[in-house]
C-alpha cells in the first residue's frame, strides 16, 4: 500500500471534522446581570447558562461568589426559570476582605447534572461606608467543596469564544501545516543546489504553492474568527501582519521564478531565494510575535499557547488535525509535482 | 593570495570605482536631502513618533537605491573576470562591507540633516547609534544579497523591491522598536534582548549569504 | 473541458456569496454560541482546497491537450 498516507490524511481530517464538531462544550455561564453591587445588600443575579440543564438539576444547584483563594459566599436561594436561565440571591456581608474599595468576584455554579462552571469577574462589589468590622466567618461559612465533573468528552467553555473554540482544529493546523510544508520546500531547494537534480526544484516549487494556499486559508479563517471574537476582520495584530508578510515573501518567490527564461537559471536562483527567504521567515513568525503584545493567546512573553485554553480532550483532536492537514497538503503538492514532471518531459521530447 | 588580502583589494576597488563615478553617491545624497526637505515642508513640526517612522523609511528607501546597483553596475563580462580572479566569498564579503560602510555614512548624514531640519528627539545617543550600526549592517547584508539575486533576472529594479521588502521587515520592525526606546517613546527593560535578536538575524543572514552566494554567480 | 472548469469555478463563487452575505448578518453568526463562525471557517478552507484542485485540473488538461495535439 503506497497510498496509505493519503488515506490516513483523509481519515485524520474527517476525524477532526466529526469529533471536533460533535463533542459538546462544557457547561458555562454566558451572561450575568447586574454587574455591580455594594456591600451589605442582597443581590439577585440573573444567570444565563450555556449548555446547561437547570431544570433537571433544580434541587442540587449550588452557587458561590469567590473573592479570593479562601473566601467565598454561598447563595441563599435559587429560582430556575428555564434550562438556561436562573436567578441566585446572595447576601453580601458589610465589609470587604482586606479593606478593599472594590473587589471582583468569580461566580461558580455546580450541580451533579451539569458539572461545575466558572465565570471570572462576574460581579464587582464596592464597599459602602459603614463602621462595621470585617468578619471572616461571614465570608467563609460554606467553602467551595465537592465540585462535580460532567461525564463524557467535552471541550472547555470560554466566554468570548464559546463554540468557536473548535476553530482551533480548523485554523491553527493550517499554520502548522504551512510551516512544515515550507520547511520541506526549503530542504528540497537545498538538495537541488547540492545535486542539480531538477526534480528537487519541481518539488520545492510545488510545496511552496501549497504553503501559499495554506497561508491564505489561514488568513481567511483567522479573519472570520477574528471578526466574531475580536470585533474586526483585520485588527493589525502582530501575528496577522507577520502572516500576511510571509505569504507575500512566497508570492515574491513565484514572481522571481516567472522572470527567467532559462530553466536551469530559474531553478538555481529561485532555490537560493527560497532558502534565504525561509531564514528571514523564522524571526517573522517565531521571534517578533513573542516580543510584542498580541490578541493571540500565548504571546507577549509566554511560550506558545496551552494551559487553560488547550486541555487534553482538545489535544486529542488538535494533533491529529495537524497531521491530517499536513499530509493533505503533501498530497496536493505531490499532484502538482507530478504534473510538472510530465510537462517537463513533454517539453524535452520536442 | 589569502582571503583577507583579497577582501582588502576588492574593497579598495569598490571605493575607487565609487570615487571615480561620483554621480551614484551624490545622487543618493541628493535623494536623502530632498526627501528630508519634503518632510520638513509638509510637516514643519515633527512629532517624535512620526520622526522615528519617517527616519527609518527614508533610510530604507535610500539604502535600496544605494545598494540596488551594486551588482548591476558592472557588466557581466567584467564580473566574470572578477570571479575568475577572486574567491566568490571574498566578493560578497567585500560588497557587504562596502555597502555597510556607505549605509553607515548615509545613516549618520541623514540623522544630522534630519536633526537639523526636524529637531533631534534622541534621548539615548548610544542606543540610537547601536540601532544605526546594526541597522546598516542588516540592511546591507539583505539588500546586497537580494540585489545579487535580482541582478540575474530580467527586470531587476522592480524585482529588487518585491523581493527585498518582505525580507527586510523583521529587521525594520526591531530597529524601529529599538530606536523608539532610544527616543524614550517607550520604556523597555528587555532592550538587550532586541539587540541580541538583531545580531542573531544579521549573523544568520550573513552565514546564509556566504553559503548561498557561490551558487548564485555561476552562469 | 475548459468550459466545465469555468462553470465549476462560477458555481463555487455563487455558493460563496450567500455565505458571505450571512457573515455580514451578525445575529445569525452570533447564534448558537457562534457555531457558524466555525462552519464558515470550514467552508472557506473547503472552497480554498477546491479552487486549488481546479488549478491542478486545468494544468492537467493543458498537458492532455499538448499530448493530443502531437
Amino acid at each position: 500500500m503506497k497510498h496509505w498516507w493519503k488515506i490516513l490524511s483523509v481519515l485524520l481530517v474527517l476525524y477532526s471534522l466529526t469529533v471536533g464538531m460533535l463533542v459538546p462544550l462544557k457547561t458555562g455561564i454566558a451572561e450575568v446581570s447586574p454587574l455591580n453591587t455594594t456591600t451589605g445588600e442582597d443581590v439577585t443575579l440573573i444567570i444565563q447558562g450555556y449548555n446547561t440543564n437547570f431544570g433537571d438539576a433544580k434541587g442540587q444547584i449550588r452557587a458561590w461568589l469567590k473573592v479570593d483563594k479562601e473566601l467565598s459566599l454561598l447563595a441563599k436561594s435559587f429560582k430556575v426559570k428555564s434550562d438556561n436561565l436562573m436567578t441566585a440571591t446572595f447576601s453580601i456581608p458589610d465589609k470587604l476582605p482586606g479593606g478593599a474599595k472594590v473587589k471582583d468576584a468569580t461566580l461558580i455554579l455546580d450541580s451533579e447534572v451539569d458539572g461545575s462552571s466558572v465565570l471570572p469577574s462576574a460581579l464587582f462589589i464596592s464597599q459602602k461606608n459603614t463602621a462595621s468590622e470585617f468578619d471572616v466567618a461571614e465570608w467563609s461559612r460554606s467553602p467551595i467543596a465537592n465540585l462535580h465533573e460532567k461525564d463524557g468528552m467535552s471541550f472547555p467553555y470560554r466566554n468570548v469564544l464559546s463554540e468557536t473554540i473548535r476553530n482551533l482544529f480548523y485554523h491553527v493546523p493550517l499554520w502548522f501545516g504551512m510551516m512544515i510544508i515550507l520547511v520541506v520546500s526549503a530542504v528540497y531547494s537545498g538538495r537541488y543546489l547540492r545535486t542539480k537534480n531538477e526534480e528537487f526544484d519541481f518539488k520545492a516549487s510545488a510545496f511552496t504553492k501549497v504553503g501559499i494556499l495554506y497561508g491564505i486559508l489561514g488568513l481567511v479563517t483567522g479573519a472570520i474568527w477574528a471578526k466574531h471574537t475580536w470585533g474586526a476582520y483585520w485588527s493589525w495584530d502582530v501575528k496577522q501582519n507577520m502572516a500576511a508578510i510571509s505569504v507575500l515573501i512566497y508570492v515574491a518567490y513565484f514572481v522571481l521564478r516567472s522572470s527567467f527564461d532559462d530553466p536551469e537559471k530559474q531553478a538555481r536562483i529561485s532555490a537560493v531565494y527560497n532558502i534565504f527567504a525561509f531564514a528571514a521567515l523564522i524571526p517573522l513568525l517565531f521571534v517578533i510575535p513573542r516580543l510584542t503584545d498580541s490578541l493571540h493567546p500565548g504571546n507577549g512573553g509566554n511560550p506558545g499557547f496551552g494551559g487553560e485554553d488547550l486541555d487534553n480532550t482538545m489535544r486529542m483532536v488538535f494533533y491529529p488535525a495537524i497531521i491530517g492537514f499536513t499530509l493533505l497538503g503533501v498530497w496536493m503538492a505531490n499532484l502538482i509535482y507530478r504534473s510538472e514532471i510530465i510537462e517537463n518531459k513533454l517539453l524535452n521530447r520536442w | 593570495m589569502n582571503l583577507i588580502q583579497e577582501i582588502g583589494f576588492l574593497l579598495k576597488k569598490e571605493i575607487l570605482i565609487e570615487w571615480r563615478q561620483k554621480y551614484a553617491i551624490s545622487g543618493i545624497l541628493l535623494y536623502v536631502l530632498s526627501t528630508i526637505y519634503v518632510v520638513y515642508v509638509s510637516f514643519i513640526q515633527v512629532d517624535p513618533k512620526v520622526w522615528n517612522a519617517l527616519f527609518w523609511i527614508i533610510i530604507l528607501f535610500a539604502s535600496t537605491n544605494a545598494i540596488a546597483k551594486s551588482f548591476i553596475q558592472e557588466s557581466s563580462h567584467r564580473q566574470l573576470y572578477y570571479y575568475s580572479l577572486a574567491n566568490p566569498i571574498a566578493i560578497i564579503i567585500s560588497k557587504i562591507l562596502y555597502n555597510s560602510l556607505i549605509l553607515l555614512v548615509l545613516c549618520v548624514l541623514c540623522y544630522t540633516f534630519f536633526g537639523l531640519v526636524a529637531g533631534n528627539p534622541v534621548k539615548d545617543s548610544f542606543q540610537f547609534f547601536t540601532a544605526l550600526f546594526l541597522g546598516s549592517v542588516g540592511f546591507s547584508i539583505t539588500f546586497t544579497f537580494i540585489s545579487a539575486i535580482s541582478a540575474k533576472a530580467n527586470n531587476s529594479a522592480t524585482l529588487m523591491a518585491i523581493l527585498s521588502f518582505p525580507v527586510i521587515i523583521p529587521i525594520l520592525l526591531t530597529l524601529i522598536k529599538l530606536s523608539a526606546n532610544a527616543l524614550r517613546l517607550m520604556q523597555d527593560t528587555s532592550i538587550n534582548k532586541d539587540i541580541m535578536i538583531l545580531v542573531a538575524i544579521d549573523l544568520i543572514l550573513v552565514a546564509l549569504a556566504f553559503i548561498l552566494f557561490p551558487y548564485l554567480w555561476r552562469d | 473541458m475548459k468550459r466545465i472548469t469555468s462553470i465549476t469555478f462560477l458555481l463555487t463563487l455563487l455558493s460563496v456569496t450567500p455565505i458571505l452575505a450571512q457573515i455580514e448578518n451578525p445575529d445569525f453568526m452570533q447564534s448558537i454560541g457562534k457555531i457558524y463562525v466555525v462552519v464558515a471557517s470550514i467552508v472557506a478552507t473547503f472552497i480554498g482546497i477546491v479552487l486549488f484542485l481546479i488549478f491542478i485540473e486545468r494544468r492537467l488538461s493543458k498537458l492532455e491537450n499538448q499530448i493530443n495535439d502531437k
